[in-house]
């Protein structure tokens, strides 16, 4: 008989965790977040479980990735996207509690690696043949802000029609998030990329120059937050997009975003 | 009681294996997957995964079959090593192998600039899918070969010798032949195995559509908006490749 509980002790164990998981712990929350915004979520996580005894656990991926996991029913609490698109998706399948809210922006920057092997010195270099670009993919949120603003530099400023073209028949590789953008310039295996100006981390800045894309040609990224209709702490989640929305901004501010 | 449980035990796990595979047949109609497999990223990924796979494959016979012999027969000091050493990128994350490859092969790895000096850069290209495949398969192929040269009577081979039979003849002509449904079985997981590759190969070769986006990729990368049934359609035809290997694998694992 001993050994028979030994062999089901497993099986009750496999039977009961999702149960457990399923009834709602009102102690802890689950955030799908931008690969973006990780060092400065990171920072503010302590101070909001700080002050509502809620543990908060992060999912930082490319925000079209969330989407789609949110989309086939992970158990998200809360959504914060690095652009509008991916938080409509969300929005038109009826996935999220309540309206998104913007809580901040960012800005595009380009990067080269220390080094420059490419010798790109201007966002127009990024056009110049055998230079290595690499971008996030068009469906992340930064790869289509990048092609975006290489679009609305077509013949400006002595540059040709077809500048954006040219630079995306020199992408090397269409990356699945932007902090793997920020990796491959840093270690020098790209020309050039183009990344948030929160992504040049000490770290990350330490290895790439930073290029600023000319007046008005950069869209700046935005942020919409929401709590997902499914969340299983639908009280935690609503209570961490309140906290990002005001107590939140000061980390946001700190990490280089923009308020809204 | 312990038979009860027993099986209730192997139930919940076969279903848990079973069903998400399943379920990513009922998705979508024949005709769906069909369509999802005819589109150009589809297309242009099979191509992509079936040429690298192949030259993978081929790279692993020629370079693998004499270390899984050297390792069968070999008696050498740090064999055991050796062996570890072979079998690691079985164990080794992907990521982590993608990671190791940069930091070698990379433009400023430890072979990069002297390879740069002869005209070659191997990031982002074809040639670094390949690469990474190789690192992660060709372990698969030496083992099963490496205990099927183990498994072939030596008496055999010392009559060839006495019969005249040089050691390139007896190894053709005796050792393949009797260790050959070990090998065919080694080549056909290795290449199931490449096929499947994706943790180093985004990491070291990047992604680019024709380049070296392969179908495991191609998957990642379609989970998007209306794409996602292409990312189906792939996944359904990897689940079939997959099922046809471990039948094939089967068959020689028996003769």
């Amino acid at each position: 008989m001993k050994r028979v509980r030994c062999l089901l002790l497993p099986i009750a164990v496999l039977l009961a965790a999702p149960v457990a998981a399923g009834a709602a712990d009102q102690g802890k929350i689950t955030v799908f977040a931008a690969a973006s915004l990780r060092e400065a979520f990171e920072a503010a996580a302590p101070a909001f479980t700080q002050k509502t005894g809620i543990a908060v656990t992060f999912n930082f991926a490319g925000s079209d990735t969330l989407a789609a996991q949110i989309l086939q029913g992970a158990p998200a609490d809360v959504f914060a996207s690095a652009n509008e698109n991916q938080m409509k998706k969300l929005a038109d399948a009826g996935a999220l509690a309540g309206a998104p809210a913007t809580f901040a922006r960012n800005r595009l920057v380009g990067i080269v690696p220390d080094a420059n092997p490419g010798n790109v010195s201007a966002i127009a270099d990024f056009a110049r043949p055998g230079v290595k670009v690499v971008l996030a993919a068009a469906t992340v949120p930064v790869g289509s802000y990048a092609r975006a603003a290489f679009a609305r530099m077509n013949g400006h400023d002595g540059l040709p029609a077809d500048f954006a073209d040219r630079v995306e028949k020199n992408v090397v590789s269409n990356e699945l998030d932007v902090k793997a953008v920020a990796t491959k310039i840093a270690l020098g295996e790209g020309d050039a990329g183009v990344v948030y100006s929160t992504d040049l981390t000490a770290s990350v800045a330490a290895k790439v120059k930073s290029i600023a894309f000319p007046p008005g040609a950069a869209p700046e990224a935005t942020y919409p937050i929401a709590a997902v209709k499914s969340a299983p702490n639908a009280a935690g989640a609503h209570a961490f997009v309140a906290f990002v929305l005001h107590d939140g901004q000061t980390f946001l501010k700190a990490r280089g975003f923009i308020s809204p | 009681m312990i038979r009860a449980a027993t099986i209730v035990a192997s139930l919940l796990l076969l279903a848990f294996i079973a069903v998400p595979l399943a379920g990513l047949f009922v998705h979508l109609s024949p005709a769906q997957i069909a369509a999802g497999l005819a589109s150009p990223v589809a297309r242009t990924a099979l191509r992509i995964s079936l040429v690298t796979t192949l030259i993978s494959l081929a790279l692993t016979l020629a370079l693998g079959t004499p270390l899984a012999y050297v390792l069968a027969r070999g008696d050498f000091r740090g064999r055991s090593v050796v062996d570890a050493v072979v079998d690691l990128p079985i164990v080794v994350p992907p990521a982590v192998a993608g990671l190791a490859l940069l930091l070698v092969f990379g433009r400023f790895g430890l072979l990069g600039p002297p390879l740069r000096a002869i005209g070659i850069e191997l990031s982002f290209t074809t040639a670094a899918v390949v690469m990474a495949q190789i690192f992660v398969a060709s372990p698969f192929y030496v083992r099963a070969a490496r205990s099927g040269f183990l498994a072939v009577d030596r008496d055999l081979e010392a009559a060839s010798a006495t019969l005249g039979m040089g050691p390139l003849r007896t190894f053709a002509f005796v050792t393949v032949p009797l260790a050959a449904p070990a090998l065919l079985g080694g080549a056909v997981l290795c290449w199931a195995r490449a096929l499947g590759e994706f943790g180093a190969t985004i990491m070291f070769a990047g992604n680019l559509e024709g380049i070296s986006q392969t179908l495991p990729l191609a998957i990642y990368l379609n989970l998007e908006n209306g794409d996602i049934s292409i990312a189906i359609a792939i996944s359904v035809l990897m689940i079939v490749v997959s099922l046809a290997t471990i039948l094939v694998v089967r068959r020689y694992e028996r003769a």
